[in-house]
């Protein structure tokens, strides 16, 4: 998805890891996505340059889906489906 | 499916290395890996319970270590053994203490380790677990 169809997503739960640094940010989403129902949309915000690359990973392994990655001021919105 | 998993002898006993283990565990509990933990030597001193919080040693850059920890707080990087604990709570962890290095640390019962500690077992149980694990480590 780019930018404009990432910011038109219903999030179903947002995550804010923001104060964590590797692996703090996946460890909050991994906790997360329990929370959540199959198709629900969840978005992790992370201040961390590794999680950008982690979590697409993790979805794949986990049979998520991951949506992309929105830049923000200083973090990243990182976007997945269940 | 079953889980993946890694079998980690855990020899280091100073928080630099133990925090690095503490990392990779929590890749591992991201990815609900089954984790196997065999404390050696070393890593059998800080986990015994009057040290496990007030070991400050460092293996590696010792000239940095004031830098090192205070980066790590400035991180807000949990303690490792706040890592250890998170990553049994999300997935398989097991923590096995070496009979042998306990009693090198005077360490004779399950009890005198921090509670993260499941057992205390002998070298045949690593042997097996690495024979069958997808990932084996030495820290």
């Amino acid at each position: 998805m780019d930018t404009a169809e990432l910011a038109a997503v219903k999030v179903d739960k947002s995550v804010d890891a923001r104060g964590t640094s590797c692996p703090g940010p996946l460890l909050a989403a991994k906790k997360a996505i329990g929370e959540i129902d199959k198709g629900q949309v969840m978005e992790v915000l992370s201040a961390d340059e590794g999680t950008r690359r982690d979590i697409p990973k993790w979805c794949k392994k986990k049979g998520f889906e991951y949506l992309g990655t929105v830049e923000e001021s200083g973090f990243f919105k990182i976007f997945l489906r269940k | 499916m079953a889980n993946k998993k890694l079998t980690l002898a855990l020899f280091s006993g100073s928080v630099d290395k133990l925090t690095a283990a503490g990392v990779i565990l929590g890749g591992a509990a991201a990815e609900d890996m089954d984790v196997e933990i065999f404390v050696l030597l070393q890593a059998a001193f800080a986990f015994k319970k009057e040290n496990a919080l007030v070991n400050d040693r460092v293996s590696e850059i010792t000239d940095k270590k004031d830098e090192f920890l205070a980066s790590l707080k400035r991180l807000g990087t949990p303690h490792w053994t706040e890592a250890f604990k998170q990553a049994k709570e999300l997935t398989n962890v097991n923590i096995h203490i070496c009979g042998f290095a306990g009693k090198v640390w005077h360490g004779e019962k399950l009890d005198d380790f921090i509670d993260l500690a499941d057992d205390i077992c002998g070298i045949g149980e690593y042997m097996d677990s690495a024979e069958n694990s997808d990932i084996n480590l030495f820290i």
